[in-house]
Formats: structure tokens, sequence, C-alpha cells
């Protein structure tokens, strides 16, 4: 290995390190109308402040400081990786700065933050004063809570305000809590800025899949659910029409409703053809966008492009020709039946009721075939079932890809991912005989950035399940905690079900933390007993199903351990 | 001899003009001897291909064309080319109200539109006149159709309909030949529709059909009568005689009423207000706004109903809702408490609260509403689909009225989603849908009696989860604690005065529930009720339904010894229990079926018992999220067949949610009539290093520090083994 290559490794570890180290995690659960005096503000201040939010003249530290310090903004920083020691270093210095400006603005207050910029950055106070003021406000609301009194006057039948819903980073104006959270209007959707954002994210992923596979995806599976796209205005809506090479154009009253193709010579890459299977919620909650979607497809289908530049005309003609109409071949918009919900794929696998893996695509394409749009001649269709369709569509499917939009619901937090992303991949294993490329696009951090599964994966689980600073956290709430760690191991073990995507190591540092060291096994079983139980008979089955090839000592241990539960909790009964 | 043909198509939004204007065919028919057709679309929602190439038959045989409120691009946009594409232009195109693309393609004589609402430079006197007029509607009209004005001057609306009511007058001063007249007749077209009484949408037609059709028979015989007027704002009601511009009138003829027909007097705890279209009361299409009313005095509440101020209702709000402020000299007018004239605010509208149909303003409309302090409910009328499309579809809303009508309502923190009525196939006037009126009406009184009991005597329903359904999981929630959450719940509402035994501790209580006699049924939890089958069948009429899909009663899942069992705990008037599961353990068949058709009887014994044997007067669910708002049923807009409807029953639903997951709880919204109220996500921090990560991130850090070759060499003999070891 030349000092080059070593370097290169040194600085890749570096910044994989770095990615753990600065990821943000919930650190335990909420009390209902408690104020929280210990909660930790500082990490999560940071990231408020690291954003800009044009809309209220709030302008991210890091920017700030950088442009102060004189370095390149701090969006190229984060992007200038493998390998360049340069950037890592400026961008570090940055980092530091900002987080004894916030460090001392928690402390001392707005003016002494500041005054520290301004000595150390020459950034004027003029420029942050926005940003501190808001970060003074999310303090104040923070130090109070009125969900509680929201309740006493829900119950009292009074009027509950309105209120926006996300996560504090995404959008202080969540704060205060104990108010009607809602939706949005779905004919904003997609605002400018979620366009903006999603052409650099399909772009990073085009280009990630490019590099490693040689080519452009033909054909990717999306999942496209209401969680985020109401947070990010629809940034998920977005990239599909930004694969596809078309922008949304608003009508005279400012509603999404029409597109507008981007020519061949503009988009300077083939457009790829998408399936979307949206979630129940999406369709409930995004009608409009839903024909909107459906209205891309077709528009580009039917445009007079050479089927190399164009593989959703490529893919809709070989199938004419095959059989069917056009109707037929350019259903991409598939959902559940009418007034269903999810794809089940989840309640199998957490009930182990599945034999071969396939079964788990089938009943993800079991659940989801229904179509949804209009016809060529206008007619809507709400949830057609159309089985062969969503077939041959996944059939052509090389990647698939989701975004994940929260630090509070990683893709092991909760069972829906693994039951979408993961079972759409399981379907497009069977159908396009090969595993499709599986991709997460992660909106959480400033510049947006698409990860594998397998990376994301890794890295939830170092951040979270493996985490002393997590279990721990979790812990303190006894009883729930002990039953929130099973639940991560359990949707871990999801991604090993639908995915094939967790390494070995990872159960095997799993039964380490948990269940082989004796004292953390005995406050398990002292919190939750069932709990305890169910995680290591989870360790079993991935062993059992092949999932993880375990040591045999380890194994062994596994299996006494969890006789010995079994035994204390048929004793208790 | 044969009668003269001609034709008129109208392409408008909503449900107010289809009636008037089938009236008016027949009326002109009779009257001239004609053989006139009135071809009418409601362009609410995008036209199916069918239905389009009928409309467009009809156009290019139309003499006149109105064009009415139209706002969607799409059949805008069809519109605008095939109104570009005729081969023979109608004699007149009148468009009113519509998105800017469209009021441009107005053509009436020598009407040029852009000039018309343009500035121009006028002439003469009487020029400058009719500009004036014109540029005012015309600015009226732009404020309309234009979505995202922010600032918008209070009052116009009251304003403009004045300006509409001395229109008339003025415009007789304004000659009808040259070219004026055209700006004149365009004016007396757009008052005629404003009121859009029978007699006035006759006369609008009349009046295109005079003036634009080239017939010297119509031209000399044809008689209009001046526009008549409907007040802007007053209180309406199926039973007065006429409507009431003052409240005080219609208080006191409330009064009256109740002396003879046994009625209430109008007390503000228990007074409904309710917005109403103008356009539906003034067109006479109000049939499904009489029967709501009629519910809602049926269930003892009395009702306030008023014309709304659509593009403000705070106007009508403030006039009608809201008691005058006392002349209080010396005192600061703030200083004074608002009283509020009504304890829950219905609209039937389906538009924003601050905006009207194309843009809303919702910070205003939840500043105005939290200072009142009254909760708002936006109900809505199948405008844009028939009743029929409605019942047989899966959906329920389409996506124009999901989104209008739903959507956006909320964000003014309006609740219950209700359909209450719309156009029958066919139809040319809305009706009610009589179960959905009485069940909405005994939901409100439910809110109503939350408003108004004695804390004491209010019983409470929480409802927690267990997911997947084992021991472990008990009190699942996103991101919450909910035993602590739920012990601090009953502190709370014990100290506000409601009866409730609070556990010593947060674990006493999940003791109570998790333990208590559950082994000995084999259940998750505590059973609280065991239910026979035959009370079971007695209170739920759903029972046979259910059977189809999961067997006779009891059925295995939630039941013990032929009883259907309840799991939950009771302390004092707060009952907590445990939300049976979907009930897909074990059960792989059930899990591979593309559509579920039922809850099992666990389930629908779950809620009947909150409902009838425990007798709630409120549900609480804890937590994100159960199952009951995902069981099958329409998406929004139920109807009585949908199980989430069903399930929740007449209770006002109440639901912690997280604020992080705004998609799920609007399902819930829509779906189980929730009220959300958000709780906080936990604190979150950096992961940070543990173990040998934070050695690793120091041996890089001198890794990158030296230039040394030799130490580097050696650093990065331990950062691989190290590396090895974390599996990096």
């Amino acid at each position: 290995m030349t000092g080059k290559d070593r370097d290169a490794r040194v600085l890749a570890l570096y910044e994989q390190v770095l990615e753990i180290e600065e990821r943000l995690i919930p650190t335990g659960l909420h009390v209902f109308g408690r104020v929280d005096e210990e909660r930790a503000r500082v990490d999560m201040l940071r990231m408020v402040a690291s954003f800009d939010r044009p809309e209220k003249g709030v302008r991210a530290l890091t920017d700030l400081v950088a442009e102060g310090l004189g370095f390149k903004d701090y969006s190229a920083l984060l992007r200038a990786r493998a390998g360049d020691e340069d950037a890592l270093r400026e961008r570090e210095e940055v980092d530091a700065l900002v987080r004894r400006a916030v460090e001392l603005f928690v402390q001392e207050g707005t003016e002494a933050a500041a005054r520290l910029l301004e000595t150390n950055a020459r950034v004027s106070a003029e420029d942050t004063r926005s940003t501190f003021h808001l970060l003074e406000r999310v303090c104040a609301e923070l130090k109070k809570n009125q969900e509680m009194e929201s309740l006493l006057r829900a119950l009292r039948g009074q009027y509950i305000e309105p209120g926006p819903g996300a996560d504090i980073v995404q959008n202080p104006l969540i704060l205060p809590t104990g108010r009607n959270i809602h939706a949005v209007n779905p004919y904003m959707v997609p605002s400018e800025v979620a366009t903006t954002r999603a052409e650099a994210t399909a772009e990073n992923l085009l280009e990630r899949h490019l590099r490693e596979h040689g080519r452009y995806p033909r054909a990717m599976a999306l999942v496209l659910w209401g969680l985020d796209n109401i947070k990010t205005e629809g940034e998920g809506v977005a990239q599909a029409l930004w694969l596809l090479g078309v922008r949304p154009l608003r009508d005279s009253l400012n509603r999404a409703t029409e597109i507008e193709v981007i020519p061949l010579e503009e988009l300077k890459r083939p457009r790829i053809d998408v399936v979307m299977t949206v979630s129940g919620i999406f369709r409930d909650l995004f009608g409009a966008t839903i024909v909107l979607l459906d209205k891309a497809v077709r528009r580009v289908a039917a445009l007079d492009e050479p089927v190399e530049m164009n593989f959703v005309r490529r893919h809709v003609l070989e199938q004419m020709s095959a059989d069917g109409s056009f109707d037929e071949a350019a259903v991409r918009v598939f959902s559940n039946a009418p007034g269903n919900y999810g794809t089940n794929v989840n309640f199998m696998v957490m009930d182990s009721q599945w034999e071969t893996a396939e079964a788990l695509g089938d009943l993800f394409v079991t659940r989801k075939c229904f179509a949804y749009g209009r016809d060529s001649k206008g007619r809507a269709f709400e949830g057609r079932e159309a089985r062969l369709c969503m077939d041959r569509a996944l059939s052509r499917v090389e990647a698939t890809y989701q975004n994940i939009d929260s630090f509070e619901i990683g893709i092991t937090d909760v069972d829906h991912y693994f039951e979408y992303l993961g079972g759409v991949s399981k379907a497009v294993e069977k159908r396009a005989q090969a595993r499709p490329a599986i991709y997460v696009g992660d909106n959480l951090s400033r510049s947006s950035c698409v990860r594998s599964l397998e990376e994301t994966v890794q890295l939830e689980t170092r951040t979270k399940t493996l985490n002393p600073k997590w279990y721990e956290g979790m812990l303190k709430h006894g009883f729930r905690g002990v039953a929130e760690i099973e639940s991560h191991v359990t949707n871990t073990f999801g991604w090993s079900a639908t995915a094939d995507a967790v390494d070995d190591w990872i159960y095997a540092e799993v039964a380490k933390t948990f269940v082989l060291d004796e004292a953390m096994l005995e406050r398990l079983c002292q919190l939750n007993p069932h709990s305890a139980r169910s995680l290591v008979g989870r360790l079993l089955e991935a062993e059992g199903r092949g999932f993880w090839k375990a040591e045999k000592e380890m194994l062994e241990r596994l299996r006494e351990i969890f006789s010995d539960l079994e035994d204390q909790l048929e004793g208790v009964a | 001899m044969k009668k003269r043909e001609l034709n008129i198509s109208v392409f408008y939004v909503g449900t107010s003009l289809l009636s008037p204007l089938r009236e008016a065919e027949r009326a002109i028919n009779r009257a001239y001897d004609l053989n006139l057709r009135v071809a009418a679309y409601n362009f609410g929602a995008p036209l199916a291909e069918d239905d389009w190439l009928e409309a467009v038959r009809d156009l290019s045989r139309a003499d006149v064309v109105f064009v009415i409120h139209v706002m969607d691009g799409e059949n805008a946009s069809r519109l605008l080319i095939e109104l570009e594409n005729q081969k023979r232009q109608p004699s007149a195109v009148i468009v009113i109200n519509c998105m800017p693309d469209l009021m441009r393609r107005t053509r009436m004589g020598r009407l040029d539109f852009a000039q018309l609402f343009g500035s121009v430079r006028a002439r003469d006197a009487a020029e400058r006149r009719s500009r004036g007029l014109a540029a005012r509607v015309g600015a009226w009209m732009g404020e309309q159709a234009r979505s995202s004005a922010k600032k918008r001057r209070s009052g116009s609306h009251t304003q403009y309909l004045k300006l509409v009511d001395r229109l008339p007058s003025l415009l007789r001063l304004v000659p009808s030949a040259g070219k004026l007249g055209d700006i004149k007749h365009y004016l007396y077209l757009f008052c005629y529709f404003l009121q859009p009484t029978p007699a006035n949408i006759t006369s609008m037609l009349l009046y295109a059909l005079k003036h634009y059709v080239t017939d010297e028979r119509l031209k000399v015989e044809i008689k209009l009568s001046q526009p008549e007027t409907v007040p802007s704002v007053a209180i309406y009601h199926p039973d007065a005689p006429a409507m009431f511009e003052s409240f005080a009138a219609y208080r006191k003829w409330y009064a009256h009423r109740l002396t003879k027909k046994d009625s209430k007097p109008l007390l503000p705890e228990e007074t409904v207000g309710l917005l109403l279209m103008r356009p539906q009361i003034v067109s006479g299409a109000h049939r499904h706004y009489d029967r709501l009313i009629r519910a809602l005095e049926a269930e003892g509440l009395s009702v306030v109903p008023v014309l709304s101020t659509l593009m403000d209702n705070r106007e009508a709000c403030e006039r009608y809702f809201v008691e005058e402020e006392k002349e209080a000299k010396g005192k600061k007018q703030s200083a004074l408490p608002r009283r509020a004239r009504v304890s829950q605010i219905v609209s039937l509208t389906g538009f924003s609260f601050v905006g009207g149909p194309a843009m809303n303003d919702s910070e205003a409309a939840a500043r105005y509403l939290s200072e009142l302090n009254v909760p708002l409910r936006s109900v809505v009328s199948l405008d844009t689909q028939t009743i029929e499309t409605w019942r047989e579809s899966g959906t329920g809303l389409n996506p124009v009225q999901a989104g209008m009508q739903v959507a956006i309502p909320e964000l003014d923190g309006a609740t219950e989603p209700f359909v209450f009525g719309g156009i029958p196939r066919g139809g040319a006037e809305p009706v009610p849908l009589e179960e959905r009126c009485e069940r909405l009406a005994r939901r409100l009184r439910r809110w109503n009696r939350l408003q108004r009991a004695e804390r004491s005597e209010i019983r409470l329903a929480s409802v927690i989860y267990c997911f997947p359904p084992n021991k472990g999981n008990l009190g699942t929630a996103a991101e919450l604690e909910v035993f602590e959450s739920a012990w601090e719940m009953l502190k709370r509402l014990d100290g506000e005065g409601y009866s409730v035994e609070v556990p010593g501790s947060a674990d006493e209580l999940r003791a109570k529930l998790l333990q208590g006699n559950s082994e000995s049924f084999g259940a998750a939890a505590n059973i609280a009720y065991s239910m026979s089958v035959e009370e079971y069948l007695k209170l739920c009429p759903y029972v046979e339904e259910i059977e189809k899909e999961w067997g006779a009663a009891p059925g295995e899942i939630n039941s013990f010894g032929g009883q259907l069992l309840i799991q939950g705990a009771h302390f004092g008037n707060v009952f907590i229990g445990v939300q049976p599961s979907f009930g897909y353990e074990g059960d792989p068949m059930r899990l591979l079926m593309a559509e579920s058709g039922a809850p099992h009887h666990g389930f629908m014994a779950f809620y009947t018992y909150l409902e009838k044997i425990f007798r709630a007067d409120a549900l609480l669910h804890v937590g994100t999220h159960g199952a009951m708002e995902f069981m099958p049923g329409k998406q929004v807009g139920l109807s009585s067949s949908c199980w989430p409807d069903r399930l929740t029953g007449e209770l006002p639903n109440i639901y912690i949610y997280s604020v992080n997951n705004p998609s799920e709880g609007t399902i819930a919204k829509r779906r189980s009539y929730a009220e959300l109220i958000s709780y906080l996500t936990p604190p979150i921090e950096s992961a940070g290093l543990y173990k040998d990560l934070s050695a690793l991130k120091e041996l890089l850090n001198a890794y990158r520090r030296t230039q040394d070759e030799d130490e580097r060499a050696e650093l990065y003999a331990s950062i691989e083994q190290i590396a090895g070891g974390l599996n990096l």
C-alpha cells in the first residue's frame, strides 16, 4: 500500500468516524407535558443554527463562519470528501467555532456568542442576530410546555390552535407543542425549495449509481410517504419528477397541477423510468399530487425521443408491442386497495410467518398493486387492481430508493421502512431476477446525501442500537426502554429478511452488548423480561434463518439463556 | 311555426347555480316561446373524457357562453383551447370571477377586457365613471382569483357587496349605446349573477340574449327587471319568514318561536354558529343546510346560521357570533373580554376561514379563533362529485374536494370533516345525507356536553396500545413514555376536579394494567370487563358484517371462555384500555389478503364497551399510533359503512400525537375525527463516540498531525487493527 493510498484510507476512516460522532440521535422518551430541564441543548441548537431559513431571514452560522474565515462556502466543504485534507481541516475549524459559539450562547446568551464570532470569524453581530434570535425562541419555548394545558382545554371543548408537524431542527415553528398538527395543502407540493433540493439529491443518486454500476439505472422504484413529503413540501415528489426529466408547473392559482418537460439537451442524461409505490397515507393526503405524477409519466412516455434516452418510452413501447394498451403500459403509481393501508410485510416479519424470502416480496405486491391515476380519456381510476402491470414495472427495476427525513424516525426506529423499501426491493429481486441497488436518501443533514442501505443500517446501528448514549437513554425509562431496544433489534432483523442488508458483526455486537453481558441482561430482565426474551429469540431466529453466521460458542450460550428466560417466564405464570 | 332554437353553455363551479339555471330555462321558453337549451357543466373537478366531449359539442352550438368561478388549471386550459378553436364563435363569451387567462377570453361586442380592467385614460366623465366601476369590480375579482395575496383589506367583502347593491342605480347613468354599452352590459350581468336568485339568473340569461343574440323579436320583447337584492350579511333560518340583518331581531324571533314551538332560547353555551354559503341561500339551494340545522335543534342545541362573508369569515363572526362590546367609558377596549354568542362554529362553506376558495390565511384564522376560543368544525358538501360517486367510491372525496375542502380548513384548526350533503346524480340542487347530518349533530352535542358538564361527571376512555401484541410491548407509542405520561395526566385531571383514582406511581399504574388478573385469562393485560356474546349482539349493530370475515362471535382474539375480553383498568371515571391488535397474529392467510373487510370482534367489542357500557364522554388516544383509524373505509369523507366511523361512534376523540408525525396524525384526524394534541419529541444529541471509536479517532488525528513516515506507518498499523475490530 502506497503512502498515498494509506493517507486516503485514513481520511476516509476519519470521515466515517466523524459521521458517526456528529449524527444526532434521540436520547430517551418524552413524558407528556413535562419540561425536561436536563435537556442537552447544544447539539440540537447547533443543528438548528446550521440551516438557512430564508423565509425568516435566518442564515446558517456554519455558512457565515466559513465566509468570515475566507473559506469556500460551507456546502462545498461538506461535499469535498474523498481525501481532501484541506477541506476537512477547514470544515473542522468552522464546526469547532460554531460549537463554541452555541455553547457560549447557552451559557451566557446572544451577546457573548455574537462577540465570539465577531472576534474569531469576522462575522458581524448584525448578520448573526436573527439566527441567535431563533435559538432564543427555541430555548424559551423548551423551558415551558403547554401540552397538559392543551389537553385540558380540549377536554373542555375549547379551540386548539393548529400547528405544523416536524422535528425541531427541520422546523422550529413546531413549538409550542400541544397544538393540533396538520398536513399541507397538496396543491403546494412540490415547493420550489423542494424542487431545488430534489435535483441535487437525484443527481447525487444517479452519479453514485453510474460510478458503481457503469450506467444509469433504467428503472427505479421509489417509495413515497406522506411523512417526509409533508415536512419537506414534496422533495420525494420532486425527485420522481426530476428522474423523469420534468419540472412541476404552477397554474394561475399557484397550484402545482401541470408539468413541463426538460429537453434532453438540457437534461444531458436519459429519462429514468420510475415506479412509484406510495403509502396509503400519501395516497390519502396527496390525491392531487398522484394525478400530477401519473400525468408526468404519461407525458414522458409519449415523447418522440430515442428510446436509449427515454427509458419510460422504451419500456412502454416494449410492453405495447408485446400486448396491451398505452394505458396499461404507462401505469406507474401503485398503492393499497382503497381504504387499506400498509404492506403487511412488517407483520409477517415480526410474527415470523414466512418461509421463503420470496413470500415477503409477493406480499408487498399483493398489497400494493392497486393503480392510481387517470387513463388517456381522463377517467380517474382509484385503486384498480393491476398486479400484472406492477409485476412488469418492477421486473425492469435496477435500483430502489426512499428518503428519510428525521433524526427520530430512522430505518431501525420503526417497522415501516423495512416493510416498504425492503418489501419493494424483495419484490424486485424476484421479478428482475437480480437484487436491486438499494439507496436511502438522507435529508437530515445540510447537504443531502445518498447512502446504500447497508451503509445506513451500519450507521443507524452504530449511532443508536449499539451506542451506550442511546440505550442508556432508553433504559432510563425502564420497561418501555427495553421494549424500544428490542424493537430496534427486530427492525434491524427486518432488513435481513427483506434485503439481506445486515452484516454478521451487527448481530454479534447486539448479542455481546445486551445478552452476553451478564449485568446488562440482568437489568433488561428486571425491567421487562418479556421484551428481553423476545430480543434473544430474535437473535436466534436470525441465526436460524441464515441471516447470521454466529460463532458456535456464542450461539450455544444464547440458546441456554433463551431457555432460562423461557423457564423464568413460565415460572412466573 | 318552428320555435327559435337557442343554446347557452354554462361552465361553473359549485352547486348553487344549476337549479336556478334549469328554472330559468323553463321560464324563458314559456314566456318567449323559444327552444332555449341551457347546457351546464360543473367544472369543480376535471371532467372525464366523455363528459368533456359532450361539453365541447354543446360549446360548438352555443350562442352565448358563461364561464363562472372556474379556477381549476386543467379544465380551464382545455376550455381556453376549445374557445380558441371554435369555428363558429358564440355571440358572447361572458367570464365572471375566473382565473386571469379565462377572464381575458371575455368577448362581448367591442369589449376589450384588458382595457376594461386596465388603466386606459378615459376621455369623458361617463367613460371615467363606468371604467371606475369596472375597475373596482375587477379588482375584487382579481382578489378572488389570487392565491398568494397575503394582505387583504378587511371589510372588502362587505364594501364590495354594498357597491353591488348600488351598481344598478349607478349603471342607469351609463349610456347603453356606443362603446360604453358593452361595459355596462357586463356589469349588469355581473349584478344579476352576484345575487343568484332564480329571478336574477333568469334575467341574466335574458339580458345576454337581448343584447347579444341577433333576433329582432327578442330585442324588443324581452323585458328586464332590475336585479333583486338580498342582504349581504344576514342570519338565515329555515323557519323564519325572512332573513335577519340584526342579531337582536333574530334573538327576538328565536325567543318568540320558543313559546310557540317549544324550542330553546339562545344561550351561548349551547348555541352552534353556522357559516353558510351565500349563493346557496340566495338561489334557494339549501335543503342540506336546513336538514343539518334541524338535526342540531333536534339534539337540543340552538343555532345561529349566518351568510358567510366568503373571503373573510371574521366579518360574519364579528357581527353575529360575538357580543357587541358594551360602551364602557374610561376602560380600554382591549380590557373587555369579548364574549362569544356561540360555543361551536361549523363552517358549511368548505373553504378556508380567512381567504375564501382560492387562498388561505391560516395564521389570521388561528389568531382570531384562539382569541374567541370557540372550536371550528368544517363540514363538506359534495359539490364536485355526486352523492352516488361518493357512496360507490372506495376513496370517498375526490382529490379536488379532499384538497380544497378538507386539507385547507385543517390548516385553520378545523375538525370533524363530515360529509353532510351533496348533489345526487342527475339532480339540480344539493340534498342532505340524513344519517350523516344526524350523526354530526349528535357528535356536536357530545362536544357540547364536554363544554358544559361538571368535571366530576365526565367519563374518559383513554386508549393505549400494545404492538406487536405481547406483554413486553404494553404502552407502545412513538417517542413517548406512556405510563409516566398517563400517570401525569391522571394526577392533573384529579387536580382539575375530575373523579380519578390516582395510583401511587407510574410503575403502580403499569402493574395494574400489566398484571392484575391477566394471567387467569391468558391475556396480555388486565381484563376490566368480560362481555357476553349476547350483550355484544345486543349493543353492536355490525356483528353480521364482522362475522362474514371473522366467523361467529366471540372469535379467537381477545376472547376467553366464550366471552369477549376488554383489556384495561379503571381509575375512577377514567378508564385506561388497551386497544386490541389488527388480529394478524398466527394467521398468515389473513395477512396475505389484499384487502381487509372488517375489524375482528374483539376490536369492535372494545369500542362498543367504551361507548355503550363504560359510557364514555370522550375518547383519549394516547400516543402515536393505534390501529383504529386505519380500519377499512373511505379515506376521507366517511360514510356510515366505514369502520373508523363506526368505531369512533359519537364520541369526541382527543388524540395525543407526536409532533413529528403529521402524516399519520392527519389520517386520525380525518378518519376518526380526532383532535390532535401534539407532544414534543425526545431530546436529541450528537451520537458521540464510544468504546474503541474514541480511541480510533485519536489515532487518526495523531496520524493526520505527524509528517514522520515511520510514525505514520506505526500508527497506521494500530489504526487498521482497531478499525478491523470495529468492522470499519
